[in-house]
């Protein structure tokens, strides 16, 4: 497995929330999910995890809770409120644009 | 945004504020929870558990910074971390009370110290009067003269009662005028049936146009204040208003005080009301009890009707401007009204001879009025700037000594601090926790200090003769702003180089650096510290040697050569006008109280003079000497009139000729005797004796010189003393309106000292006439001293301040050498270990004091020479280079170090070797 390519500042803030948009999930959780997902293209480092984590839920787009897991431990597991359903589709959509613009510019050039 | 995202912030914001310990909890337990699950993954992949848990840690990366990264992202953190610091702080202080009490103890001095010369310097310049809207005041003639009269020459500093009535009707930028002056002496008699035995009390009055209390907007506390027609008539009922603080001292607060009689001067005055509480006129530093309205002038002031006087100028006005008026246009408008009376000379009633050549020369002073009269506010104004040099540099002396203790404990705390910076405490948070830890103290230091300054001011007062209730010294917001900037600044000043100095260090030398280093004391901290403790020293050695300097200054002044004993010398003050004498008859009164004074037991000789002996009363006046042309450079002469057998009373010795005798009566030649000064002025190289002189402003009155006396101080101190004559006064007994006289008795110093010959020699005035009034007997050795308070408040605040820095000091080069000294025990025992000496080990500590109070010494005594010109001009008879005092300055401070040095000396030399080399 080659080095994971860092996460472009803010990406972050996207991931988590879509992460979060299925079911809510604790932090660990989150990281491994995006790994699996992005099929180990994107690590999350996470030292940055958490404090990306508490940013959000300072913001009042993700909500915690203190839950059991499957294994009977207590997380604290992480929700997407309304609001934070809003700014996924914000971050969305700005990131096509992003994403479309850099296809472009790929493509052409 | 979302009332419920609203809300989701709210909760987690006062969550992380009120269930920190929770949220911590929370936080770690998550953090736990991450490693915990990214363990067993490994540990599923086959990674034996205790390497998993490891590899899982670092993952993670330093949890300490990832801890601090999440708090960082709460709303409320820097409050949070405020709080926090607070609580290391308070323990922190807590772990160490006899360093906290003593860091709080001198803070509270210094800034205690600094608080009170504000407040004294904030009451009497920056603190307006307590009426309704101070800044629309504006204040007609020199606000420095709210004690003072004029008569005869037409002054534009106060001004007379009938210019008072043309500018209240003329000068439109005003809303109202009103009119303040001093009341003289006035003396309370017991009132009515229930009058207690006893001498009349004097109280301070001022006398008010009728408007004073609207114009000011202060109301009555009891009864009611002036009617604006109080002032048209003499009353047949004179009113009086009293302030709040004499209805208490007086009355007890009696509501019964409103409607009683007082006897002013004898003369009976109803209490209609009593003024505001907290109104103390319009006199700073000289708290109004009773207020008189204009018209009973004369009734207060018996024989002498200044009502229609255009030449008695004893009025300051107080105007309110007019919305929309400026001070330059009321200016403008008082000076033209001021113009017009001079030029037609009140349509004859001014006598050309009262004014100047140059009519142009009168200019009314019309300034802003809202911080009201003063004649203290001149006289403190002189010693101020020295003061508040004087304890800055204490304030700094305490911040150099907290700076000291702070960075020894930073080099104890050394270990916490590298730990803490290895785990990923930034170093901002951990300045700022030490910068919060002193603030702590020096909040502390202010508070106590508030106390301190409180007391403080109580002995200013004290010092200037001042009574209580003369500077309203609460402390106010301004005040205690003060306080709280002085007490948070000097907490960053004392704090912040012992914060950055101790977080600086390398982290990895000194996590190997063992507790003790037998390298010892030559680490950057501890040069840091005796840098600190030099300057200290240097900055007590500045204080030391002020305070010598005031002290044998004022002892210089305490000591001069007077020209005469004033020992035993007393002044009565003697108003003629008040019993009705005027012209011929004058002469004759005197003549039978100067008679009935000399038959008193123990009075020895008596005169009389007009201006008397630091009276506070003076004259001069330009000369022409007969047969030569005026002198362009004359600068006037004192002169007195005087008595006969003046020079013996006084005691002035006179070198030839003769002294003023009792021929020197009306009708008889006019004769003068000069003093040496004078002598030596106007005739260099010349006998003086024959030679004749007239005023310039009265050139047919021509005095002939028919004797020689000594110079005598009479009225200053300081500087030489300047060209004076002596005329007889019997000569010119008419001019004379108040008359001051002189008695030599066996008795001295503070009047109470001798009741039964003042009580005698007031009697003895009685006798002459009932309705005399006198004032006194007061010692002139007393009025000398009186004379002197403005150098002894400087002095006596110079010597505490010293002694004050002088024991900071030594506590700061306590605390340094005895810190070295037991960082350095394991080096001092090997050394006793190879065969060294108890005395060189005694030596070696003393022998750093020593070389820690010399440097300071040195830089101290630069720093005097530096700063000697400032202080020059309020030296007398000494340089502020004195060898003596800035020895004797230097070698206490030296005797102190070494007291200092010695205790953690004779420590060293306990040591016991075997036990201090086991330690390490």
């Amino acid at each position: 497995m080659g080095k994971p390519s860092d996460l472009v500042q803010g990406t972050l803030d996207l991931l988590i929330l879509k992460t979060l948009s299925l079911e809510p999930k604790h932090g660990w959780a989150i990281a491994k999910r995006i790994q699996q997902v992005s099929q180990e293209v994107l690590q999350v480092q996470q030292g940055s995890l958490y404090p990306a984590l508490h940013r959000l839920e300072q913001q009042g787009w993700i909500r915690a809770a203190w839950r059991s897991t499957e294994t009977g431990r207590l997380a604290k597991f992480y929700s997407l409120t309304r609001s934070g359903r809003r700014q996924l589709e914000k971050e969305l959509a700005q990131w096509e644009r992003l994403s479309n613009a850099v296809d472009l510019v790929a493509s052409m050039a | 945004m979302s009332e419920s995202r609203t809300l989701d912030r709210l909760r987690l914001g006062l969550r992380s504020l009120f269930a920190r310990r929770r949220v911590e909890a929370e936080l770690q337990a998550e953090l736990d929870l991450h490693v915990e699950m990214q363990t067993a993954e490994y540990v599923a992949a086959g990674v034996p558990p205790r390497e998993a848990r490891e590899r899982a840690l670092r993952l993670l990366g330093a949890r300490g910074a990832v801890e601090e990264e999440c708090r960082d992202t709460r709303r409320t953190r820097p409050l949070e971390t405020f709080l926090q610091d607070l609580r290391y702080g308070v323990r922190a202080l807590r772990w160490n009370p006899l360093f906290a009490a003593m860091a709080a103890l001198s803070l509270a001095l210094g800034i205690g110290a600094n608080t009170a010369i504000f407040s004294l310097a904030h009451a009497l310049l920056l603190r307006p009067l307590p009426v309704e809207r101070p800044a629309e005041l504006v204040a007609v003639g020199d606000p420095r003269r709210a004690n003072s009269y004029s008569e005869g020459g037409m002054q534009d500093y106060l001004i007379s009662t009938p210019m008072y009535r043309l500018l209240r009707d003329e000068v439109s930028a005003f809303n109202g005028l009103y009119a303040s002056g001093r009341a003289g002496r006035v003396l309370v008699g017991a009132d009515g049936p229930d009058a207690a035995g006893g001498e009349p009390e004097a109280v301070r009055a001022r006398i008010v146009s009728g408007n004073f209390f609207s114009l000011l907007g202060v109301g009555a506390w009891r009864g009611r204040t002036f009617t604006a027609g109080e002032d048209r008539a003499p009353g047949e009922a004179p009113v009086a208003v009293i302030s709040y603080d004499y209805w208490q001292r007086r009355f007890g607060g009696e509501s019964t005080a409103v409607g009683r009689t007082l006897l002013l001067n004898d003369q009976p005055f109803t209490v209609v009301g009593v003024a505001q509480r907290g109104f103390f006129g319009d006199v700073v530093g000289g708290a109004t009890d009773i207020w008189l309205p204009l018209a009973e002038q004369p009734q207060l002031n018996r024989g002498h009707d200044w009502r229609q006087r255009w030449d008695v100028q004893w009025l300051l006005l107080m105007g309110r401007l007019r919305p929309g008026a400026t001070v330059e246009q009321a200016r403008g408008e008082v000076q033209a009204t001021f113009d017009r009376v001079m030029k037609s000379r009140a349509g004859g009633l001014i006598d050309p001879a009262w004014l100047p050549e140059d009519l142009s020369q009168l200019r009314v002073p019309v300034g802003p009025g809202g911080h009201g009269f003063s004649a203290l506010r001149e006289y403190l104004r002189q010693p101020l700037p020295t003061l508040v040099a004087l304890v800055a540099l204490v304030l700094l002396v305490a911040c150099v000594n907290i700076a000291t203790l702070l960075l020894e404990r930073a080099t104890s705390r050394q270990k916490e601090i590298t730990v803490r910076l290895a785990l990923g405490a930034g170093r901002g948070r951990l300045v700022r926790q030490l910068l919060t830890e002193s603030l702590v103290l020096a909040l502390l230091g202010g508070g106590l200090g508030v106390v301190v300054a409180w007391g403080a001011d109580v002995g200013l007062l004290a010092l200037l003769d001042l009574p209580r209730s003369a500077l309203d010294l609460r402390p106010d917001v301004t005040v205690l702003g003060f306080t709280a900037l002085v007490a948070v600044a000097t907490g960053v000043a004392f704090g912040l180089v012992p914060a950055l100095a101790a977080t600086r260090s390398a982290l990895a030398p000194a996590l190997r650096e063992r507790s003790r280093s037998t390298a010892g004391g030559g680490s950057g901290r501890g040069s840091l510290a005796r840098l600190l403790v030099v300057g200290q020293v240097a900055a007590s050695l500045l204080l030391l040697a002020g305070a010598g300097l005031f002290v044998r200054s004022l002892r210089n002044l305490q000591t001069a050569d007077l020209g005469y004993e004033s020992h035993g010398l007393l002044m009565l003050g003697v108003d003629p006008e008040s019993a009705g004498y005027a012209g011929d008859r004058v002469g004759p009164m005197l003549g039978d109280l100067l008679a009935r004074l000399a038959a008193v037991p123990g009075v020895a000789a008596v005169s009389v003079s007009e201006n008397g002996i630091f009276s506070g009363t003076e004259s001069s006046t330009a000369i022409v000497i007969a047969g030569r042309p005026p002198r362009d450079d004359d600068e006037g002469v004192a002169y007195d009139r005087v008595g006969p057998r003046y020079f013996e009373t006084v005691g002035i010795p006179i070198l030839r000729g003769r002294g003023i005798g009792p021929r020197g009566v009306a009708g008889a030649p006019p004769v003068a005797v000069v003093n040496e000064a004078m002598a030596r002025e106007y005739f260099p190289g010349e006998d003086p004796l024959g030679h004749r002189f007239a005023e310039k402003s009265k050139p047919d009155v021509v005095y002939e010189i028919v004797g020689i006396s000594t110079d005598a101080r009479d009225h200053d101190l300081r500087g030489e003393v300047g060209p004076r004559y002596y005329a007889p006064l019997l000569q010119a007994v008419g001019d004379v309106s108040a008359f001051n006289v002189e008695l030599r008795t066996g008795f001295a110093k503070a009047a109470g000292d001798s009741p039964r010959l003042e009580a005698a020699i007031r009697d003895a005035a009685r006798a002459v006439d009932p309705r005399l009034r006198v004032i006194g007997p007061l010692a002139v050795e007393r009025s000398i001293e009186a004379w002197l308070r403005g150098d002894r408040l400087v002095a006596t605040l110079a010597t505490v301040l010293g002694l004050l820095a002088l024991v900071l000091a030594s506590i700061g080069l306590y605390g340094v050498v005895a810190h070295a000294t037991a960082r350095r025990t394991n080096e001092i025992g090997i050394r006793m270990v190879m065969g060294a000496r108890r005395r060189a080990v005694v030596w070696m500590v003393l022998r750093e004091t020593l070389l820690l109070a010399g440097a300071g010494i040195a830089v101290g005594l630069v720093a005097v020479l530096g700063s000697a010109r400032l202080v020059a001009s309020r030296l007398h008879g000494l340089s502020p280079h004195d060898a003596p005092t800035l020895a004797a300055a230097a070698l206490v401070l030296l005797v102190v170090g070494l007291v200092a040095g010695s205790i953690p000396g004779a420590r060293a030399a306990r040591i016991d070797p075997m036990r201090s080399l086991r330690q390490e």
